[in-house]
């Protein structure tokens, strides 16, 4: 009988247990149940900071564990976040009509409503129409199911295309980084019918919620999106643990092999890689409530290549040096460019925070892949004793194992 | 100024006719438009500049004088003062007398700001005289204000003064003649004769002076009058939608409006009785059948008019034609015009083609620039620098520093070149060294050290240039555009850079396939071990190699200024696109690179010429066109071949 | 022994707790939500620092209620959640009285709910394309109405354009613009076929086939005119491709509404002279206040090259007006200083003065101006103030709506209903 998988690797426990304890001293501190210590706006930050952390999560099932640099994937978070970005602003604007409507002698028919709901929705963008994707808006489930629908197939329609063509390595990098470049443009346009580049907005008001104050409702994020890192946490933790686990792993470090030995390796990424961004797509969901706003901006090629950058900072292949990675810089980050940290005086010149932060990110970006390939979590490493063996020369070829020249010498 | 004077003497001189009829005082003229003057407007102007253009030599001074902004009022007295600029402050003259009043400080007169449009006019009314100028500048200058606003008068003006020495000048006035007589001749045969003495001619001027006799407009007629030159009898359903001609029956007061719904809500909510309409109760109405039976009840009692039926609206429709009417009315003379501009109609159409291939080919070869350096470092090492936007960049700040230091932009572009060349060279062989070199293994890796240069090299940028756009100007006989006919065109910019992108591919034939470093480089491609052991240092030739791309996306860059801005994000806007060029034309080969960048300036301007309206449009269905061409072509258009599959 | 690393994500998890503000009675606080890093920054450092200048002087003059007045300034950073939650912060965290801030219209939509949710006041400097009024926003950039509409009038009567070629960046300003434009157009009589509109991505550069359509616009014999919302660094390589197509400002002129004093820097403008912009300010405006202004900038920014421009004035009009209503209203509280703002009149830098409308908007002249050689403009015409329209009277659905706050306490009310639409506004 096998140990439960929480036995079998501890440091999910002690994540969980730590994400437990987390939630818990937020909410005492927080405006909205305790001490007021922690300001509402920042309880937002740490629950979006929850969700990237789940989104550099699923980053590492791809990359880290797969080995697929996928370089689009807050194509899938910003479409999640999309998806329930409809049914709030719909849900919200609804409200808001039929109450002013409902003052007029006549009472509004429903196509009156849906009308004036859309010119409410789309006057920004100069039209008074609901364009076709937002058919199911009306229904939460509906929406909810978009959630996960719409980022699944098209990673799973992008993946086999993909995969099937053996497109790998850079070359699916690069692929994976125009498909986020064209969704970003598409979603750009104001003909895309989500409005163009004022996306939706407002979206931190909760239709039918509107009694709840920020104050609380912040918390009830924070508790949700620490739920679904758990989740998400344990998923993928168990995902990447078992025969399926050590298979994407061999798939990483030789695909060719893999295959010959039998494996559908198509099959395999194509798994990963829905799952990865159906995962993405609900910790997106979860994000925009709290940021209030997303439009196309949110998935410009840069944002995932942030979201890789901060998997390789945390040391990708563990899912606790992700999570570490995307909360440690995205805090810094927003430290740093919050004009808070103290400006460095040299005499002949200042070192304004704002400015040179960007410079300091790539720099130490270079740093950590040149030096530390195992990122923050490699520190782990160290305090256990763990080294990784000094390898020198060049391989030595199959037979002689992992041997290579210099080693076999000594 | 004394060019000023100069002129000023010419305008006296050549206005012997106005002189001599001199029939109003100009300071009597002044003093009684002196508002208007003041606060010109286009279409008020007209009368005062003649007024002023008639008092004869310093009347003309004075529009001269307004034309060129020099008019201003003293702020001591308020006396309207021409102003001429003398050293650091003004020389002044009466504007009504021409008394001179010695020199002021700029500060002491506020000078006049005529618009465009009032300059457009004061130069329209001193067209007519200037056109017999001796000074063949200002005859050019009279031509063109003619051919921008030209009216009946100005046929007979220009009548007079056919003759000119010189002989180009001389062809624009024939050219003008004719296209005003299109335009304004009495004679409907001259006309015709006119329109047909173009023959097939698809100059813009032509189309633009035919194009207006064809304008029609649309309107709806029981009995159609006589001598109504018809365009087209319009079907409905067809042409004409029934619901359009309906509203034009109603905007033009001939029939009933429809009943809206917006409308039959207002109507209703005024006939609410005791918590119902028309016998339906209110809480009923939130649909919208209950709302026509409310309604119909409401008619039947006769409390409301009754809104046009179906019926009355079919026939309403049938009782009026809809026809598009010529706002000309003589039938020949359109004829005439509309046979001339459907003779012209294949031949714009292949030239706009053609302009549009020029554009395709202009934009194909600003990718193949900015990819070039790329097909080196990607396609022949397969070192993946999502820094080489970055090297753009500094190529183009390179350009607009040195234009600082050296203002002759010949000389500094001269100059710029090979320095933007030296600048990335160095920078790449750098970031060879310190990053790439240690990761030639592990290319994700590779990928994101690179990437994490490119963020710090364009937050570098912003730190010391700003973010704002630098400007990099190009050199004067750089300005201006080839020009084939109206429609064909391309600017001498972009010339230069497919000549560079040109030249370019030369190089690069040439280095790789006929010197000694091509061939260390091919061979360290294929085998770097057998080329170490061929005495080859493959260090010192990954390490020149990157340098030679990089050093090329340097000189690119300073192109890509010189025709579009700079900015820190330069690099970012055309890296993305770069890869692709590289992705689909194929890695490795410079040819496939070649056609990855035809294929896609082609595509580019393909879509947008499918949707005018929407350049966005067009970039997005472009990229999405590659990732499915990858798809199904993963090595590009020109597959590399045998061994090199799996290097 | 792995326990640790885990650990070591809850320690980095609270290192951004720290940071709570504390207040300070002696002191009036303001908010400066202006990006100071990103692809704004640009533009926005700019008005950072007239607000700095404005509190600088106002403190010299003695402050503001015996009180000093304290700006406290946040880095927002061209991301538009940030904006948000940076604003959030300035009103619950720091206290600030009012806020100085935003520039794109994204960012004013992101920062709404927040600062109706916590009834803050929020001061928006930007020329922007109307469809809003909100509670607690007072406008002080130019409504379509008081830049776009006079514009296409100048453009119609003055340089006879009657063929119209409307070029924007794809976003929502141009959008909407172009929409109160095109219905205005067709109201004036313009057929369909003569307003050209195209839309191209931010920051576009390959230009040469939009002027040659531009150009073939001419083929109808009809004066072509081109109304720009194209915005930022787009419009380098618009108005280099103009030039080397060789068309000049008397065939096609090309009136902008997002270049000013600032963006021509970037550029070299002898081929552009006679080219039009309308704002409500040009730096060239020949008055006292004017001068008084532009040493002062220098002098603040200790550099004499600083140009100034529109939303500069809008920002210093917003600051004065608010200083105006808080001596008023003898508070600094939200509701008292809305009540005691609409009313107040503060001098424009080109003569005449700015009152503050019942829809939070203002009324403020209209100024043309055609690019001179040296990057600066000449001001060839002027109107005098006209009253902002927050919903404009072109498009259908808004011409029904107007803005109160006065009377009816209403900035969406149905005129055909005679009913709030919603107290809220719509973002």
């Amino acid at each position: 009988m096998r140990k439960p998988l929480v036995l079998r690797h501890p440091s999910i426990l002690v994540f969980l247990g730590v994400l437990a304890v987390f939630t818990v001293a937020v909410t005492v501190l927080s405006a909205g149940y305790g001490t007021g210590a922690i300001s509402t706006s920042m309880v937002k930050t740490l629950g979006k900071t929850l969700c990237l952390a789940l989104a550099a999560v699923a980053m590492d099932l791809v990359w880290g564990y797969a080995g697929i640099l996928s370089l689009g994937q807050m194509a899938f978070f910003a479409l999640g976040g999309y998806m329930i970005g409809m049914w709030l602003m719909v849900a919200r604007t609804e409200g808001i009509v039929a109450g002013s409507l409902a003052n007029l002698p006549i009472p509004p028919t429903d196509a009156e409503i849906s009308a004036a709901v859309a010119t409410q929705i789309f006057g920004v963008v100069g039209s008074d129409k609901f364009p076709m994707i937002w058919a199911f808006s009306g229904s939460l489930w509906g929406q909810l199911a978009l959630v996960v629908l719409v980022p699944g197939l098209l990673a799973l329609v992008f993946g086999w295309l993909a995969f099937r063509s053996r497109v790998n390595g850079v070359y699916l990098s690069i692929l994976t980084q125009a498909m986020t470049l064209a969704l970003a443009l598409y979603l750009f346009q104001n003909d895309s019918g989500l409005r163009g580049n004022n996306g939706l907005s407002g979206l931190q008001n909760i239709p039918g919620l509107d009694a709840v104050s920020q104050e609380k409702l912040s918390i009830w994020f924070l508790w949700a999106s620490a739920v679904t890192l758990g989740l998400g946490y344990l998923l993928i933790a168990w995902v990447a643990s078992g025969k399926f686990g050590s298979v994407t792993r061999a798939i990483r470090d030789d695909e060719a092999r893999v295959r010959f030995l039998g494996y559908s390796v198509e099959g395999y990424k194509l798994v990963v890689f829905v799952l990865a961004a159906v995962v993405t797509a609900i910790a997106g969901a979860l994000y925009y409530p709290q940021a209030g706003i997303i439009n196309p901006a949110e998935l410009a090629p840069i944002a995932s290549i942030y979201l890789a950058v901060w998997v390789a900072i945390g040391g990708r292949g563990r899912l606790y040096g992700a999570a570490i990675g995307a909360i440690f810089v995205s805090m810094l980050s927003s430290w740093f460019t919050g004009g808070r940290a103290p400006d460095v005086n040299l005499g002949f010149y200042t070192i304004k925070w704002v400015d040179w932060w960007q410079v300091l990110l790539g720099l130490s970006f270079v740093l950590v892949t040149l030096l530390a390939p195992k990122g923050i979590a490699g520190l782990v490493d160290l305090f256990e004793g763990l080294r990784p063996p000094k390898r020198q020369g060049q391989p030595m070829g199959p037979d002689m194992g992992s041997l290579r020249e210099k080693e076999a010498v000594e | 100024m004394r060019l000023f004077l100069l002129v000023l003497a010419f305008v006296a001189l050549v206005l012997p006719i106005h002189a001599r009829a001199q029939t109003a005082d100009l300071a009597a003229v002044v003093s009684q438009y002196r508002d208007q003057i003041e606060k010109p407007s286009r279409q008020s102007i007209g009368p005062v500049v003649d007024e002023i253009a008639a008092t004869g030599a310093q009347g003309a001074a004075l529009l001269q004088a307004w034309n060129e902004r020099l008019l201003g009022l003293r702020k001591s007295d308020g006396l309207l003062v021409i102003a001429a600029p003398e050293g650091d402050g003004l020389k002044l003259t009466d504007a009504a007398t021409g008394a001179d009043l010695g020199s002021a400080a700029e500060a002491d007169v506020t000078m006049l700001r005529p618009n465009s449009g009032v300059r457009g006019v004061i130069s329209a009314a001193m067209a007519g005289n200037a056109l017999s100028d001796p000074d063949p500048k200002r005859r050019i200058e009279a031509l063109d204000s003619m051919s921008r606003r030209a009216d009946a008068s100005q046929l007979a003006l220009l009548r007079e003064a056919m003759d000119d020495p010189d002989p180009a000048l001389a062809a624009r006035k024939q050219r003008l003649e004719r296209m005003l007589t299109i335009q304004y001749d009495s004679d409907p045969a001259a006309r015709i004769a006119a329109i047909e003495g173009f023959g097939g001619d698809s100059g813009l001027d032509f189309r633009a002076s035919l194009n207006p006799i064809l304008a029609m407009r649309r309107v709806a007629f029981e009995e159609i009058p006589s001598g109504t030159n018809i365009a087209k009898e319009l079907s409905l359903g067809g042409d004409l939608s029934r619901e359009d001609a309906y509203a034009m029956l109603v905007a033009e007061g001939l029939a009933p409006a429809r009943l809206t719904p917006q409308a039959m809500r207002a109507t209703l909510a005024q006939h609410i009785v005791q918590g119902s309409v028309g016998g339906v109760p209110l809480a009923q109405l939130a649909d919208q059948d209950a709302r026509d039976r409310a309604y119909t009840a409401l008619e039947a009692q006769g409390t409301v008019q009754p809104a046009a039926s179906d019926d009355e609206v079919e026939a309403a429709l049938a009782r009026y034609k809809f026809l598009d009417v010529y706002a000309e009315p003589n039938p020949d003379v359109t004829t005439a015009a509309r046979a001339a501009l459907r003779s012209t109609e294949t031949r714009i159409g292949l030239m706009q083609a053609a302009d549009l291939s020029l554009d395709a080919l202009s934009l194909a070869s600003i990718y193949f620039l900015a990819a070039i350096g790329l097909a080196v470092t990607f396609g022949v090492m397969g070192v993946i620098n999502m820094a080489h936007g970055e090297f753009i960049m500094m190529g183009a700040y390179t350009g607009y520093v040195v234009q600082q230091f050296i203002a002759d932009r010949t000389v500094s572009l001269i100059v710029a070149l090979p320095l933007a060349f030296v600048v990335t060279f160095a920078a790449g062989v750098a970031l060879e060294r310190l990053v790439i070199r240690h990761l030639y293994k592990r290319p994700l890796e590779t990928l994101l050290a690179t990437f994490g240069v490119s963020i710090a090299l364009q937050q570098l940028a912003k730190n010391i240039f700003g973010t704002q756009a630098r400007p990099l100007t190009s050199p004067a006989w750089l300005d201006g555009a080839l020009t084939f006919n109206d429609v064909v065109s391309i600017s001498y910019i972009r010339i230069a850079i497919f000549v560079l992108a040109l030249v370019f591919l030369g190089l690069y034939l040439f280095i790789m396939n006929r010197t000694r470093l091509g061939l260390e480089v091919r061979a360290v491609t294929q085998n770097p071990a057998m080329a170490a052991s061929m005495g080859i240092s493959p260090d010192r030739i990954n390490m020149l190699t990157f340098g030679l791309g990089s050093g090329i996306a340097g000189i690119a860059g300073v192109a890509i200024g010189l025709f579009a801005k700079v900015t820190s994000e330069l690099g970012s806007d055309y890296i993305v696109q770069s890869f692709m060029t590289v992705v689909v034309g194929g890695v490795g080969n410079i040819w496939g690179t070649l056609a990855g960048a035809a294929l896609i300036g082609f595509l580019q301007k393909g879509i947008e010429w499918f949707n005018p309206a929407n350049t966005l449009a067009a970039q997005t269905y472009m990229i999405l066109f590659i990732i499915i061409f990858i798809q199904f072509r993963p090595r590009g258009i020109i597959a590399a071949k045998g061994r090199a599959v799996g290097a | 022994m792995k326990y640790y690393s885990s650990a070591l994500a809850a320690a980095l998890m609270t290192v951004g707790l720290a940071g709570t503000g504390w207040a300070q009675d002696d002191t009036i606080k303001i908010g400066v939500l202006h990006s100071l890093s990103g692809t704004m920054a640009i533009s926005e450092t700019t008005l950072k620092d007239t607000v700095l200048m404005m509190v600088e002087q106002q403190n010299a003059k003695g402050g503001l209620l015996g009180k000093k007045i304290e700006a406290v300034v946040v880095d927002p950073a061209s991301d538009w959640p940030l904006f948000a939650e940076k604003a959030r912060e300035l009103i619950s965290v720091n206290g600030v009285d009012a806020i100085f801030g935003c520039w794109t219209s994204v960012s004013r939509k992101s920062v709404l709910p927040v600062i109706e949710e916590l009834n803050g006041l929020l001061f928006y400097p930007v020329q922007y394309e109307g469809e809003e009024s909100s509670k607690n926003v007072i406008y002080t950039g130019a409504a379509p109405n008081q830049q776009a509409i006079p514009a296409v009038d100048y453009m119609a009567e003055e340089l006879g354009v009657e063929k119209w070629a409307l070029l924007g960046t794809d976003y929502v300003y141009p959008r909407t613009t172009n929409n109160i434009l095109d219905a205005y157009l067709k109201g004036k009589g313009v057929a369909e076929g003569d307003i050209f509109v195209n839309y191209t991505p931010f920051g576009h550069s390959d230009w040469s086939k939009i002027v040659a359509d531009v150009v073939a616009l001419g083929a109808d014999g009809k004066k072509v005119g081109v109304v720009s919302t194209i915005n930022g660094d787009a419009n380098i390589g618009f108005y280099k491709e103009l030039a080397a197509a060789g068309v000049s400002a008397d065939d096609i002129p090309v009136m902008a509404f997002s270049v000013g004093e600032e963006e021509l820097a970037g550029l070299d403008t002898t081929n552009l002279v006679g080219h039009l912009a309308a704002w409500n300010y040009f730096e060239s405006a020949d008055t006292p206040e004017n001068k008084a202004f532009i040493d002062e900038w220098h002098k603040f920014t200790k550099n004499d090259k600083r140009v100034t421009n529109d939303p500069m004035e809008a920002t210093m009009i917003g600051f004065n007006a608010w200083v105006k209503a808080v001596e008023k209203a003898g508070t600094t509280d939200t509701d008292p200083v809305l009540d005691a703002i609409v009313g107040v009149e503060v001098p424009n830098l080109t003569g005449g003065t700015a009152t503050v409308l019942p829809n939070h908007h203002l009324t403020k002249p209209v100024l043309i101006g055609e690019i001179r050689a040296d990057g600066q403009f000449d001001i060839v015409s002027q109107t005098d103030e006209v009253a902002g329209d927050a919903w404009t009277d072109f498009l259908p659905d808004s011409a029904k709506l107007d803005s109160d706050w006065t009377g009816k306490k209403c900035g969406m009310w149905n005129t055909e209903t005679n009913s709030c639409v919603q107290l809220g506004s719509n973002y």
